[in-house]
């Protein structure tokens, strides 16, 4: 499974905090993550979910909104006032999207809607967990295998040709090849590439993928974006193609 | 979305009853209180009326009363010159004897006699009036406007009228007030009773047909005129039958979607089941995988239905933090544009853009949601090849949306159905969605302020969102 072989790139164990007081929630986020290779520290409410993220170090800290003792989005701010800058995935009710908004101001770099995939949840704290610490946004040339964008320029190469795309293309291309090596899901790529907040019934992304990979791979190459079934996309890193 | 007890909240109507028999039912009523107040004014209006008139009658009679005692004090001047002081005493006593309207009386220089029927006056030159109690009756006394004046000499000489005559009067004028007071107001409480008591059956009629609405009658309406001229009250029940038209129809379509919903949940769901009840049945691996995969896809479809109609609510409802900024139409139609050429020319398909900028107030996500509603139906419901075209522009002040599509198209009359909730025109078709995403649009529209119409575009259907034109500021 893709996951696995997910888990075994990772080259040092992170951590991530869960805190969620449904206990069903919590264990089943929590194996889910320790299968896929990071160790889980849980906690079943906002009081002592705080005590652990200032007394330890965690990559990511999974917080959900409504908590006993001290909601998600107060936590989070006395996090930030404490100038812990972990990052944070929230986890909202299904259809409560002003939550969202009001998540990402407070402090939040990601947000969960209930009920979501665990290979979703995975994505999302890795995306978040691997984010290079210098900076990959603002590094000007990405490279993947031969394929070199330039993010000044606006221009892709690959083995030197130029390549066209349309903005479209160009942007997810440079979405993935910023998450190299990671999975991304349709969602992620939905919501950051084309800014929806919603799910449209057509699937857009994967005909856009295949344009992409049409233009970038050159006949008889295996493809350089590779598709994981149920899980998304990925572009480079060692993930094996799955059919 | 329990619909068991949809009237709980009109049960409101029942408290204000009038629970009051007799008068206090008559007085419950805003007809007769009104006559009351009328009758009050008339009543207060009359008593000034008496009150001002005896003023009048007053001042008229103690004028002639003065002019005729001045005249007899003149006579008795003369008879005094004529005569000399020797002889009033007599003429007073003779006068007062041939009464003639007067009394008199006459105190001697040194004050020890005094004659005739007056009381002593209190001032010795001039007008005075002077009170006398009647002999025998101590609740009443005679009054006398009397003049009096000193005699050459010595002797004072009152010359008075009674002046109770007056009284009889005044009474009359006073009488004659008060029964045409008491005419008055009888006529104006009969006259106004006449006139409510239309209104008032009418007023029943109209709390009769809300009560049976409040109890579960929702065909229930107010009985209207026919032929008459309409007033205020044919108004107010016109309206209320227009609101009962427009409450029934809700009702009926709420009782509808949640039926509908029900429906639409228990296809994927009922598959579900049937496949679980496989997967314990059977022990392949690769088989269980399968399984398990359509299950996950059942379950997104009730999820996806579920995300469509909490999503419905959210934008129909205001608490939503929704940044209301400028956005160009235009733009958000180049890019959904972009994003769905892929997709729609996959299939043979053809896609023509037309923009123009056209700026308005709103939510770029929620317009974009529309435009990725309405291209999703168009690619659902048109064959491979169809013509399909998007634009944006100010067209008539408004500014303006559209997809038009060259596929079949919807008939006229099912223009308005699609556009609720849950309705699908041909349900016999599987995976056609919840059929959710035209009433998304409609309500986008609403809450935008923008004009949403369906219209042939023979063939085909073409849909436009009107908006009002963001405001120059």
């Amino acid at each position: 499974m893709a996951r696995a072989n997910l888990a075994e790139s990772i080259q040092s164990v992170q951590r991530v905090l869960v805190v969620e007081d449904d206990p069903d929630t919590l264990g089943y986020i929590a194996d889910g993550l320790e299968q896929n290779g990071w160790r889980v520290a849980t906690a079943d409410d906002g009081d002592s979910g705080l005590l652990q993220a200032t007394d330890q170090a965690f990559d990511v800290i999974v917080v959900d909104r409504l908590l006993p003792k001290l909601d998600g989005l107060s936590l989070v701010r006395r996090l930030r006032e404490r100038r812990v800058q972990t990052p944070v995935i929230f986890l909202t009710a299904l259809g409560a999207i002003a939550d969202r908004v009001s998540g990402l101001d407070g402090g939040g770099d990601d947000y969960l809607v209930k009920p979501f995939s665990l290979v979703e949840l995975n994505a999302r704290v890795s995306a978040l967990a691997r984010r290079p610490a210098l900076g990959a946004a603002e590094r000007t040339v990405l490279e993947v295998e031969d394929v070199v964008l330039d993010r000044l320029t606006r221009t892709v190469r690959r083995a030197g040709a130029p390549v066209d795309l349309l903005p479209m293309e160009y942007r997810l291309l440079e979405f993935l090849m910023l998450h190299r090596g990671r999975p991304v899901t349709r969602t992620m790529l939905l919501e950051q590439v084309w800014g929806f907040d919603f799910d449209p019934r057509t699937n857009i992304v994967e005909t856009h993928i295949s344009r992409l990979r049409g233009k970038i791979t050159p006949p008889g190459a295996s493809p350089l974006i590779t598709t994981l079934r149920g899980a998304g996309y990925v572009i480079g890193g060692t993930a094996r193609p799955h059919a | 979305m329990s619909l068991a007890r949809p009237l709980d909240g009109l049960s409101a109507l029942r408290a204000p009853v009038l629970r009051w028999r007799g008068l206090g039912r008559l007085l419950a009523r805003t007809g007769a209180r009104l006559a009351l107040f009328q009758s009050l004014v008339v009543v207060l209006a009359f008593v000034m009326a008496g009150y001002i008139s005896q003023m009048a009658i007053d001042h008229i009679y103690r004028d002639q009363v003065r002019r005729e005692v001045a005249g007899e004090m003149v006579s008795m001047d003369e008879e005094y010159r004529d005569i000399g002081a020797t002889r009033i005493p007599h003429i007073v006593a003779k006068r007062s004897r041939l009464w003639r309207g007067f009394d008199y009386r006459w105190t001697s220089p040194d004050g020890r006699t005094a004659i005739g029927a007056l009381p002593p006056a209190p001032v010795v030159d001039g007008w005075s009036t002077v009170r006398k109690p009647r002999p025998g009756d101590t609740a009443h006394a005679d009054r006398f406007l009397v003049m009096t004046k000193r005699m050459p000499d010595g002797a004072l000489l009152s010359v008075g009228q009674n002046l109770s005559a007056e009284g009889s009067e005044t009474a009359a004028v006073s009488r004659a007030l008060v029964v045409s007071g008491l005419l008055g107001v009888s006529f104006c409480l009969v006259m106004s009773y006449l006139f409510s008591r239309g209104a008032w059956r009418r007023i029943e009629e109209l709390v009769g047909s809300a009560r049976a609405v409040a109890g579960g009658q929702l065909e229930a309406r107010v009985p209207t005129r026919e032929g008459l001229a309409p007033d205020d009250l044919d108004e107010l029940g016109g309206a209320f039958n227009a609101m009962l038209d427009r409450l029934e129809e809700l009702i009926a379509q709420v009782r509808q979607v949640s039926s509908d919903i029900a429906h639409d949940l228990r296809t994927p769901l009922t598959r579900v089941r049937q496949r679980l009840d496989q997967l314990r049945a059977d022990d392949d691996a690769d088989t269980r995988r399968r399984a398990i995969g359509r299950i996950e896809a059942d379950l997104d479809e009730v999820l996806s239905m579920f995300s469509a109609l909490l999503r419905l609510a959210e934008i129909e409802s205001d608490g939503r933090i929704a940044p209301e900024g400028p956005v160009d139409l235009a733009q958000l139609v180049q890019r959904m544009a972009d994003t769905y050429r892929p997709d729609i020319e996959a299939a043979g398909r053809t896609l023509e853009v037309e923009a123009a900028p056209a700026v308005v107030r709103g939510d770029a996500q929620l317009i974009n949601q529309a435009i990725a509603n309405l291209l999703d139906n168009v690619l659902r419901h048109t064959p491979p090849g169809a013509a399909i075209r998007m634009g944006a522009g100010a067209q008539n002040g408004a500014m303006v949306l559209s997809v038009t599509d060259r596929g079949p198209g919807v008939p006229a009359e099912h223009r308005e159905l699609v556009l609720q909730r849950c309705r699908r025109l041909d349900p016999s078709r599987p995976g056609s969605g919840a059929g959710l995403g035209l009433a998304i649009v409609a309500a986008i529209a609403r809450r935008h302020r923008a004009r949403l119409t369906l219209s042939d575009a023979n063939p085909g259907l073409n849909v436009v969102l009107a908006f009002p034109p963001a405001p120059k500021s």
